[in-house]
């Protein structure tokens, strides 16, 4: 496996226990809007981080190939989170706003952290 | 006036993030076209570049969709 491949077995991997910590959270705290405020950003951050792995992917194969491709998927991941706050802002009674924001951010903050704990071991 | 913020501020952050974006991906393209031999750490390297650029428009549409629902 080369060395992309590898890392982003490991976000997926980190964004799933991410994931299966706020489903715990929603389930057993008292805290269930902000629970699941989290979950909705994080479940939407996850789409984007498959989507700009895979389009990372698709892009650097085809430059290896001589092939070309369509773009690298931004608008896809502006409409995600255009529908995250969306429904946010419409179910304000489940979803804490500021806590969609924040889930929103955790594919970013695990590709930070992961980049930085692996650069550190080399 | 509030369509009006958020369309000022999705339209600057997408101009900022697509000149970011483009440099990015030409580059990447550019290094793999000559050495494809380092396609692995092109990639990651784009990935993440990518990622990080990206933040920007992402905080700018949630903060446009806010503004327009008060």
């Amino acid at each position: 496996m080369s060395q992309y491949q590898t890392m982003i077995a490991r976000e997926r991997k980190w964004m799933f226990y991410l994931l299966a910590i706020l489903v715990l959270g929603a389930g057993f705290t008292p805290y269930l809007r902000i629970f699941l405020g989290l979950l909705l950003g994080s479940v939407v951050s996850f789409y984007n981080l498959y989507l700009l792995q895979k389009k990372t992917k698709d892009v650097t194969e085809a430059a290896g190939q001589g092939k070309s491709v369509r773009g690298i998927g931004t608008l896809s991941r502006l409409a995600a989170v255009a529908l995250a706050v969306v429904i946010a802002l419409r179910y304000e009674d489940y979803f804490h706003i500021i806590a969609v924001v924040i889930g929103l951010m955790t594919s970013y903050l695990v590709i930070m952290i992961d980049f930085f704990v692996h650069e550190s071991k080399k | 006036m509030g369509i009006l913020a958020a369309a000022i501020a999705v339209g600057l952050a997408a101009v900022g993030g697509g000149i970011g974006n483009g440099i990015i991906v030409s580059r990447t393209v550019e290094g793999i076209a000559r050495q494809p031999e380092l396609k692995g750490q092109l990639q990651t390297v784009m990935f993440i570049g990518v990622g990080l650029v990206e933040v920007m428009p992402i905080i700018a549409v949630v903060i446009a969709f806010m503004v327009m629902g008060q």
